[in-house]
């Protein structure tokens, strides 16, 4: 019986999971290996083909690799940020800190659809108050477009999710690093211990769990992140910006290729759950150690 | 002199963080032609609070309140309720496939909206949940589980074993030992978690536009989507439901911090 | 005995009950987008049919027009949805093949209602012999010019390509003196796919150009003189400069900003361009003519087409209620409702002969070269896959040729061989 016990306290969370998860995987699965087509519905068997055809189009490649880097480079950003802000926050120089870290969260509580839309109108070219600013400094010219142009549209949607993602980040650092025993660093301030060592050695190591769940939700959480990029770039121009999940909507909503869909979402699926099979794997083997 | 720097410091990040924030506080007392003029200004004459008012005649947002609420707080309720259980399992428990069900609860996150909307919603309308309070929450709340347990998961593992070893030897079970030590020693994540759940369903657009209908069921991102049209977009009002829908997670915000603050303080060892 | 009576009561009183309900026939109504006049006037509108048809319930809901494609599919694919929706016309071909929509021909009276409209119109909701909607705010796109601007310059607005790249050309200056270009001929929507193909099409048609064979076996866009209209902008763009070069990014806000704010001198739109512009900016003015041809058919000027577009209220072939909602759409549709397409800003013409021809619309400003117009223009090829194929290959390839990363006949080649692979299938 007391072998169950785990097994029981779980059982309500997968009950949800399987409800609401194993249903539209399967879904997909069997959607990958069909013909679908809005117009016949869910057809034949026709094995990898979705497959093939999701590698062989060149938007693909395109949308991994700025996948990659949008979650990459968001996450680990917005996680620098996080902690920068944390640091300075826990400084706790009275009222001012306080009333801070409650403005800094602002941006993950704004609606995501309208924050899309407030980077819209600060990035405009012609109208948009960074440029005015920037070219009032005499920095760029007047015009200079950042959405519009396919080099500097990427780096335009991951500024938005970093500045969306970091608050989450920052609260997570504030309560670590809140938690960190003072005895720590009391007796490195006895050994003589500079700032600089204390934060390597006190600060980031106990932070390490804090690190390591931000790190794998973010991933996770940026690769399958559609409303930002949706609402800023619609994954242009020219696909510049495309990301997977845009891509999957392309296929399954504008095609209606729910196959093809389907099929593009099982391989981003694999690729996560391989990702996060790692990181677990490295997550409990520290614990058990 | 360190005290300036840190001051000013702080002030800039501010300003600079709120930046988009800021523009649309600016947008919602605007009148349509004035928004998005040349140079962009950020008052304009005929600023008002109008925008705040014909919202809500353009549509019923009071009912979109009442259902996001609704919803949201249903969703935390049972996503937090769940989720300390599983939480408390991996936490304290070592047992056969620990890793893999631990993957399990990563998988809902894994898979795009795009892909998992239809059959979502066919299994809804099959159960006769389609447009109902209870078909969403049931959605939100398998959508924050893994991200509830997650965030447990890391907040029990900070609880040493000593404390409820403690209780253990005088006599309680393990069940008792979660419910009289473990959970107020995590409240404070146990009150972070949850706001962040209750956030996580407020904000969440995808699945509430699809899943809903009806005046009776939408919730208050859908109603702000219906602000951008095909030819037109009322920006002002769009702001301003904005502005004002991100003041009830803010005073969560603001309200929970003492109880974080004050439960991180007092310290986990005895 | 008293419990007689109180059966006798509680079996009536449910008999009553019964009766009430099986007298009132509920419909839903998924409404669109559409803009703030025409929403006000639909709630008006569903008043009033209820009003003259006691026993029909209308329950009208407003959907996001951004997401129509991810709601309208998950409903219909599970058999459920509205009673009535409006959709674009050319959603006719995909959810008439789909089996979504109930082919209104079906119904006895269709053919009186069918001579309400213009009968191109309403050969847009045609789908192979079926007819999938009643039409609704007619479109036909044209060419908009900043009268200041052009009064200054003593120009008149363009008719033949020469004119129209001239004119870019000429207004594309610096206004302030600081040696940067601020001031543009002519503004794109490469930030919409679909809104970039619909400003792009009217040009490849009046140069007679066809998107697809009439028999939607074969892609045409890349003939020739399909080529020749993708380098005139491509020349405008890379040569002249006369585009404005952030036009990738802009949907139909940053266009209506930049026409507005003086950025450009020229911008390609439709009848709602009007209400826009002045919801903006009241004091602007602009000339409204049609979209140019190429000098050589200059001749051909008052009669080649232009780019149609329209949006149609449909049946869901699964309704419960096929002849209530039947009889709504009507009620939407008929010419006594149309007359508020002339008479209110509703972004969009009228359908109905009557209509179109009456001496109210000629007195409207701007209506008069729109419906003539919308008299030669024609839709966007009724095929299934016309949505994704205008939107997601037609658009990216011109984009490219137009900034230069192909030339125009590398584009429109590479273009058509993706479009006929997605039409034969093999894609």
């Amino acid at each position: 019986m007391k072998k169950a016990t785990p097994y029981l306290l779980l059982l309500p969370a997968l009950l949800f999971t399987a409800l609401v998860v194993a249903f539209p995987l399967v879904q997909n699965i069997i959607n990958s290996v069909r013909e679908v087509s809005m117009v016949k519905g869910v057809g034949k068997w026709i094995g990898l083909a979705n497959y093939t055809h999701v590698l062989h189009d060149p938007l693909f490649l395109l949308s991994f690799r700025n996948t990659l880097i949008y979650a990459l480079a968001g996450t680990l950003l917005a996680l620098l940020i996080g902690l920068a802000l944390a640091l300075l926050l826990n400084m706790k120089i009275g009222r001012i800190t306080t009333i801070a870290s409650f403005l800094y969260t602002i941006p993950w509580v704004l609606s995501p659809v309208v924050a899309g839309f407030a980077w819209k109108w600060i990035l405009n070219d012609h109208f948009g108050i960074l440029n005015y600013w920037l070219s009032s400094a005499g920095l760029i010219d007047v015009g200079t477009s950042w959405l519009g142009n396919p080099h500097t549209a990427l780096f335009c949607v991951i500024l938005a999710r970093v500045w969306q993602f970091y608050p989450f980040a920052m609260v997570m650092f504030l309560a670590g690093l809140q938690s960190i025993p003072q005895e720590q660093y009391e007796a490195a301030a006895v050994d003589g211990a500079t700032t600089f060592r204390r934060f390597f050695h006190i600060t980031l190591p106990n932070l390490r769990p804090v690190i390591s769940v931000l790190l794998v939700l973010g991933v996770i959480w940026s690769f399958n992140d559609f409303n930002m990029v949706f609402v800023m770039t619609r994954g242009g121009p020219m696909n510049a910006s495309m990301v997977l999940p845009v891509l999957v909507r392309e296929f399954s909503f504008v095609y209606f290729d729910l196959g093809k869909g389907s099929a593009l979402s099982i391989m981003t699926f694999v690729l996560l759950v391989a990702l996060s099979f790692l990181y677990i794997r490295v997550l409990s083997g520290k614990e058990t150690a | 002199m360190k005290r300036i720097i840190l001051v000013s410091t702080i002030c800039v990040v501010a300003f600079v963080v709120l930046l988009p924030f800021l523009w649309t506080l600016s947008t919602s007392f605007k009148s349509l032609p004035d928004v998005n003029t040349y140079p962009p200004e950020w008052t304009s004459v005929n600023m008002s609070v109008r925008p705040y008012i014909d919202m809500f005649f353009y549509m019923p947002f009071s009912t979109y309140t009442l259902n996001s609420l609704i919803v949201a707080s249903a969703s935390t309720i049972i996503s937090l309720c769940t989720g300390s259980l599983a939480a408390f399992a991996f936490s304290r428990f070592q047992f056969a496939g620990k890793r893999f069900f631990l993957l399990v609860f990563l998988l809902s996150q894994m898979l795009p909206g795009a892909s998992v909307i239809i059959p979502l919603f066919q299994f809804l309308n099959a159960m006769g949940l389609y447009d109902t309070h209870a078909g969403l929450i049931l959605v939100h709340s398998a959508v924050l589980l893994p991200f509830v347990i997650w965030l447990l998961y890391g907040f029990f593992q900070g609880i040493p074993r000593e404390v409820e070893d403690a209780a253990l030897i005088d006599g309680c079970s393990r069940l008792t030992a979660l419910r009289k030590v473990i959970l107020p020693l995590a409240l404070p994540g146990i009150g972070a978690t949850a706001l962040f759940a209750f956030l996580g369903s407020w904000n969440e657009f995808f699945f509430a536009l699809i899943l809903t209908s009806s005046d009776a069921t939408k919730t208050i991102p859908v109603g702000i989507g219906l602000f951008v049209g095909e030819y037109n977009e009322i920006w002002n009002q769009m702001s301003a439901s904005a502005v004002l829908f991100s003041v009830p997670p803010l005073l969560l915000f603001a309200l929970m911090r003492k109880t974080f603050v004050k439960g991180l303080s007092a310290g986990a060892v005895k | 005995m008293t419990q007689r009576i109180l059966v006798t009561v509680l079996l009536s009183l449910i008999l009553i009950s019964c009766g009430k309900k099986s007298d009132v026939v509920e419909i839903q109504d998924w409404n669109f987008g559409g803009r703030p006049h025409l929403m006000v006037w639909l709630r008006q509108r569903i008043v009033s049919f209820e009003q003259t048809h006691p026993g029909i319930k209308v329950v009208q809901s407003d959907k996001s027009w951004n997401m129509i494609r991810e709601i309208l599919y998950a409903s219909f694919s599970t058999g459920t949805g509205p009673d009535v929706v409006n959709t674009h016309a050319n959603y006719a071909a995909e959810f008439g093949e789909a089996g979504y929509y109930y082919p209104l021909n079906t119904f006895p009276d269709f053919k009186e209602v069918r001579h309400w409209y213009m009968p191109e119109l309403l050969e847009t909701t045609r789908y192979k012999d079926n007819y999938y909607g009643l039409p609704s705010s007619a479109i036909a796109f044209a060419l908009v010019c900043d009268k200041a601007m052009f009064d200054a310059e003593g120009i008149a607005p363009p008719k033949t390509w020469s004119q129209f790249r001239e004119a870019a050309k000429r207004l594309t200056k610096c206004t302030d003196g600081d040696g940067i270009m601020d001031q543009y001929g002519l503004v794109l929507m490469g930030g919409d796919k679909g809104g970039f193909a619909y400003r792009m099409v009217p040009f490849f048609y009046k140069a007679g150009v066809n998107f697809m064979s009439d028999d939607l076996s074969k892609v045409e866009f890349n003939s020739p003189m399909g080529v020749a209209t993708l380098a005139l902008f491509a020349d405008m763009y890379q040569v002249d400069h006369s585009i404005a070069p952030g036009f990738l990014a802009y949907g139909h806000t940053e266009t209506n900003d930049m026409f507005c704010g003086n950025r450009v001198a020229m911008c390609i739109e439709g009848p709602w361009v009007r209400g826009m512009v002045h919801e903006k900016d009241p004091t602007k003015e602009f000339y409204i003519v049609a979209v140019p041809v190429p000098d050589e058919m200059i001749d051909r000027y008052d009669t080649a087409p232009t780019l149609q577009d329209m949006v149609m209220y449909s049946v869901n072939a699964r309704s419960k209620n096929l002849n209530a909602a039947w009889e709504f759409v009507k009620y939407l549709r008929n010419e006594e409702a149309d007359m508020a397409w002339i008479r209110d800003d509703m972004g969009a013409l009228a359908v109905t002969t009557a209509a179109l021809n009456s001496p109210e619309a000629q007195n409207i400003k701007d209506l008069p070269l729109f419906i003539k117009e919308l008299k030669n223009a024609r839709p966007l090829p009724p095929h299934p896959q016309i949505v994704a194929l205008a939107s997601n290959t037609f658009t990216p390839f011109c984009e490219k040729a137009i900034v230069g990363e192909l030339s125009p006949q590398d584009a429109l080649d590479q273009a058509a061989r993706e479009a006929q692979s997605v039409i034969e299938g093999k894609e």
